[in-house]
């Protein structure tokens, strides 16, 4: 808490001719080989002479009153906490850059999804099914990427993706769980095997577990009617299995 | 790959792989079809070639991993050319002793053969009654071909009816011979093609367009799923001929993304037909330009709806509009564009390679050729089944599917997915055709067929059409989208026990607004599976609502299980098993079930051994008191507890 306070007021700062003029003595007392350091170094100490020097109510620094001397030990203590924020900033800027590699990497995919349909906006469910399938869902983001690229508007594309069944707006787990809910499936049981599933998983369909491991849905067909009622747990097929075997199955998927 | 630019270079081609083939060598086909795929057959096949490889046998052995053959029921379907030695049910435990005795030395491993009920073995794939009843035609060459190999499909004549097309005849003589073979839509309509295909042609505007519809999603259907996965090639020949009778320069075809391996075969096969200048420009050197594309469809049934699938095609909603033109006049882009299912377009090449005379001897007098249907349910032989159109059902479920499993009685049929209905047991000798089916209250439609038995209830079916509908409607129109919603909330009242006097009466009132009111084929045709049921089944609609019985004891709510005092033999499964902890007792004691405990889960009855059989399903009559707590089990002398 007490870092996070004194990070603002380090960063939120106006320097008054005073304050900089403070700066400049300390500077020569700090005797720092960089600029950086010294500004860092700099801006620390002031933040801590402005707040001694400042008068609150007026918002003006008191003139009358002496900067302070520093010590040699607490010297070494703002050099230290200035090496903090060092690697404070350091940290966050990586961050920062790591994601936002990220997010250009994945507008980059998208990118080259829309160039393989040539661009077209008429293939606009194609790119759609392509980036789904990339991440299982559809993020926010890459769905304005989209609508900027190709020049539809968001809302159309949110038409497209609310209406078919083949796309997600959330996050979907690790494992896909589909339970067959077509007729053949459905007069052999199917509705009680999907039973047995949303009690063993805990979730129902359309919804994911909370550690992310899986993602229930029911689907109309599989095509191995011969098999109904017939759950699907990524790629394998599993014919009516009972608790027990159900419950070995979900244990082998991490 | 040269490129073919003549109908000469086509055969020549054909004579060359011919040539390089021995008919005389081994070959082992393996299904690798949808159903045979869940089965396993990717495992048989990958140990069929380690083995070969380890055992050095590649130059004497082929290993072929074919489409679907229609026997789902007993995948993995190995069938070893060119003696035709099916074996059924084969695990890759077998693959070894395969390769031993039938390959090496010849001879035949008996218990991977069919049986028939009288015990007899029988080899030959054809000879198995599921296939001996059934005219393979369209979907007959799925067992020969590997999909991802247009050689295979050259060296069984393929693009032969093409080539022909092309150097022989006029569009205007093809049209001639669709029209006269009176080809009747495949889809469901069964709208006759050739003429579709006459009102597309004669449109105005130079841009037209030609469509596969492959957008199957009728649940429990899956022929239109495995002619594309085996038979890829049969399609895009329809389709090219169909492009140039009517006029067109581009092709679609919409397939559903949640059919991977078909999606995958058509982007091979299409490329292998531009390799061999069998799409793209000039067109084996006839100067007709061609060329397809493929759109995944993501997954909406009313998008199979022919204008909703041409808005979807043009990357937008795929919600029907109302059909005052057709869309044969103005379709894609408001194109002429002309619409066929998977069947149909597969079924042209054999008409331009048989002859009228040929396709227009099998099948009704109104309805020609063969229909491929999902025989599934409560039927012993679940699978794909080619037959010519006119055979009755009864043929169908019992000479070919082999009748009810475990000697259930035949309740009714289910024909035509959620648009068709249930034909009852009285009319089981309905013949297959499209105006016979419509006349018994149901319809052709894609070709789903599901058989039901006595332990299904038909207010539970119509309730399950319609929770299918009310989820898959666009919400466009009121009849429909109130409608179907409506008539679900009355049959989830009758379900649960709490149907009022009027209701069924209620329910034929809006089926008969929504048929008539909606604006597309899946409003108007959603009432038919109450309907149907209503008409058929009426007894059992007043059993729930009269006297809350539910006489196949399917609905919960109307159900009890109870365990009979005077046959519990006290073996503790029953109470082991139970998931919610329903059962007391103990060894030697009497088990009963706390009603109030009990979440109607029907284990207790599928655990009972046989030969107590204590548990029993109560519907409509109250349960009766059970014995005290504690009531020991009185066993004959001699009689040990379990």
């Amino acid at each position: 808490m007490a870092k996070r306070k004194t990070k603002s007021s380090f960063v939120g700062i106006k320097v008054t001719t005073e304050q900089a003029k403070t700066l400049t003595r300390l500077q020569g007392v700090l005797n720092s080989p960089t600029k950086t350091e010294v500004l860092l170094k700099g801006l620390d100490l002031l933040s801590k002479s402005y707040s001694a020097t400042l008068v609150p109510r007026e918002g003006r620094p008191d003139t009358k009153a002496e900067p302070r001397v520093v010590t040699s030990l607490e010297l070494s203590q703002l050099e230290s906490e200035a090496h903090q924020y060092i690697s404070i900033l350091q940290q966050t800027k990586n961050r920062s850059e790591e994601v936002m590699k990220q997010v250009i990497q994945e507008l980059a995919k998208i990118d080259q999804t829309i160039d393989k349909y040539g661009g077209d906006k008429d293939c606009l469910i194609q790119i759609l099914l392509d980036i789904q399938r990339e991440n299982r869902w559809l993020p926010k983001d890459a769905l304005m990427w989209v609508s900027q690229k190709l020049d539809i508007p968001l809302t159309q594309i949110y038409h497209i993706a609310t209406f078919y069944k083949a796309f997600s707006l959330v996050p979907q787990g690790r494992h896909s769980v589909s339970v067959c809910m077509g007729t053949a499936c459905h007069v052999r049981g199917a509705p009680r095997l999907l039973e047995k599933v949303t009690d063993t998983l805990k979730i129902k369909p359309g919804e994911t577990s909370d550690d992310m491991r899986f993602s229930l849905k029911t689907v109309n067909c599989l095509g191995c009617c011969a098999l109904g009622p017939v759950m699907v747990v990524d790629e394998d097929y599993h014919s009516n299995p009972s608790t027990g075997e159900m419950e070995k199955i979900f244990a082998t998927c991490d | 790959m040269p490129r073919l630019n003549s109908a000469t270079d086509l055969e020549k081609l054909r004579q060359e792989i011919l040539a390089h083939r021995d008919p005389n060598k081994p070959c082992v086909t393996i299904c690798s079809g949808t159903g045979c795929h869940a089965y396993g057959s990717e495992k048989v096949a990958d140990t069929f070639l380690n083995e070969i490889q380890s055992k050095n046998l590649q130059k004497k052995v082929d290993i072929r991993r074919t489409g679907c053959h229609g026997y789902c029921e007993r995948g993995t379907i190995v069938v070893i050319f060119p003696e035709e030695i099916c074996y059924l049910r084969v695990k890759p435990e077998d693959v070894p002793e395969i390769i031993a005795t039938t390959l090496v030395e010849g001879k035949i491993i008996e218990r991977l053969l069919y049986e028939d009920d009288d015990g007899q073995k029988i080899i030959h794939e054809g000879d198995i009654p599921f296939y001996k009843h059934q005219r393979r035609i369209v979907f007959g060459p799925n067992r020969f071909i590997d999909p991802k190999s247009i050689n295979d499909y050259i060296a069984r004549g393929g693009y032969a009816a093409l080539a022909k097309v092309l150097s022989e005849m006029t569009p205007e003589q093809v049209l001639e011979e669709v029209k006269k073979a009176n080809l009747r839509g495949r889809g469901g309509g069964g709208f006759p093609a050739g003429i579709k295909w006459e009102t597309t042609r004669n449109a105005p505007g130079e841009i037209k367009y030609v469509i596969v519809n492959a957008d199957e999603g009728d649940p429990g259907a899956y022929m239109d799923r495995s002619l594309l996965e085996g038979n890829p090639h049969s399609v895009l020949e329809g389709l090219i001929i169909g492009a140039y009778t009517i006029g067109a320069h581009q092709g679609f075809i919409y397939v559903r993304q949640e059919y991977p391996l078909a999606v995958e075969n058509l982007y091979i096969i299409l490329e292998q037909a531009r390799e061999h200048g069998l799409l793209g420009a000039n067109i084996l050197g006839s100067g007709f330009d061609f060329d397809v594309m493929v759109h995944r469809g993501a997954g909406a049934f009313v998008s199979g709806e022919s204008s909703a699938l041409m808005t979807a095609i043009e990357g937008r909603v795929g919600e029907p509009r109302p059909k005052y033109i057709r869309t044969a006049v103005s379709g894609i882009w408001g194109k002429p564009s002309n619409l066929n299912n998977v069947e149909t377009w597969a079924t042209i090449p054999l008409i331009i390679n048989n002859g009228v005379t040929w396709f227009t001897s099998i099948g009704t007098e109104k309805s020609k050729g063969t229909k491929i249907f999902s025989l599934v349910g409560k039927v012993n032989n679940t699978g794909l089944v080619e037959v010519p159109m006119g055979m009755t059902l009864r043929e169908v479920i019992y000479d070919i599917g082999g009748g009810i499993p475990h000697g259930k009685k035949f309740k009714g049929v289910q024909t035509g997915g959620p648009s068709g209905g249930v034909i009852p047991e009285s009319l089981i000798d309905t013949r297959v055709d499209f105006d016979e089916l419509t006349k018994a209250g149901s319809m052709m439609g894609s070709g789903g067929m599901i058989v039901m038995d006595e332990d299904t209830c038909m207010v539970d079916v119509a309730r399950y059409f319609l929770s299918f509908l009310s989820e898959e409607s666009c919400g466009q129109c009121v009849p429909c989208r109130e409608g179907i919603y409506q008539m679900l909330k009355i049959l989830n009242r009758i379900c649960a026990g709490q149907g009022k006097p009027g209701d069924i009466e209620l329910l034929e009132e809006i089926a008969e607004v929504v048929r008539d009111a909606s604006l597309c084929a899946l409003g108007a045709t959603a009432p038919n599976p109450v309907l149907s049921t209503i008409k058929y089944f009426r007894d059992e609609y007043e059993a729930h609502v009269e006297k809350k019985r539910c006489p196949a004891g399917v609905c919960k709510a109307l159900i009890s299980y109870y365990i009979e005092p005077k046959k519990c033999q006290a073996c503790l499964i029953c109470l082991r098993n139970c998931p919610a902890e329903a059962i007391s007792g103990g060894k030697n004691l009497i088990h009963i079930i706390n009603q109030d405990k009990c979440t109607k889960c029907g284990v207790c009855l599928e655990v009972c051994p046989p030969q107590f059989d204590a548990v029993v399903k109560l519907s409509g009559v109250p349960v009766p008191k059970p014995v005290a707590i504690g009531t020991e089990v009185k066993r004959k002398r001699g009689e040990k507890s379990e």
